[in-house]
């Protein structure tokens, strides 16, 4: 059977969204799913090296008052962190991370190595239309 | 699947022990340790997560795997499957 794909926007940079981006990647890891990240504009800002999950750097999207309890109450239940989950889903499946091009100016990343090493290559927006266009399912978090 | 009565009697041949992670902790453990056994072997994942009992039996119908059923321990859930 071949594998189904998952075409994911990813565009927040908030540490409560990127967690969930995190768990919705473990089923599709669980499921043998092909996944395509893209990494648009806020989320390239976590993608940077000095970035990353460091909670100390990352926002909420939602409730940003209740952060230090959510992020608390993320500890106690042995949730992963966002880098932790994406690294094991793509240790488990075919998981390929794009940053993109303008995104990563934009927060002063110009190369890959300028990102932490869970992504794969620096791509344009037609890359990331064609994936969408060939993608079983596709989200924009 | 399996009365609870005959899943009391399986010597599964792997458990995986994902109490205390919640989703999708479990789901993913068990993903991992599928690996480890061989087509035909049995697996028990042990979970306290609600979530955890609906998830795998939909996962080994997706996977193409045996979900033979679940016990309800206390505080707990055992699930047992067969890989196929």
């Amino acid at each position: 059977m071949e594998a189904k794909k998952l075409c994911l926007a990813l565009y927040t940079g908030s540490v409560d969204k990127l967690t969930a981006a995190g768990v919705i990647l473990s089923g599709a890891a669980a499921d043998d799913m092909q996944v395509d990240i893209y990494v648009l504009l806020q989320a390239a800002r976590a993608f940077k090296k000095e970035v990353g999950d460091n909670e100390a750097l990352l926002n909420m999207a939602e409730n940003p008052g209740m952060k230090e309890e959510f992020m608390a109450s993320l500890k106690k239940l042995n949730v992963k962190t966002w880098v932790e989950f994406f690294k094991e889903a793509k240790a488990i499946t075919d998981v390929k991370i794009h940053i993109c091009g303008l995104a990563g100016k934009v927060w002063g990343g110009e190369k890959l190595d300028d990102f932490i090493d869970l992504a794969d290559d620096i791509c344009g927006i037609g890359a990331y239309i064609t994936s969408a266009q060939e993608a079983d399912i596709n989200l924009f978090i | 699947m399996m009365t609870t009565e005959e899943l009391k009697t399986i010597a599964v041949d792997k458990i995986v022990d994902a109490r205390g992670t919640a989703c999708p902790g479990p789901l993913l453990e068990a993903k991992k340790s599928l690996g480890t056994i061989s087509s035909g072997q049995t697996m028990e994942i042990l979970s306290s997560d609600e979530g955890t009992k609906v998830d795998i039996p939909k996962w080994c119908m997706k996977q193409g795997h045996e979900y033979l059923g679940t016990i309800e321990e206390g505080g707990f859930f055992r699930i047992f499957m067969k890989k196929n």
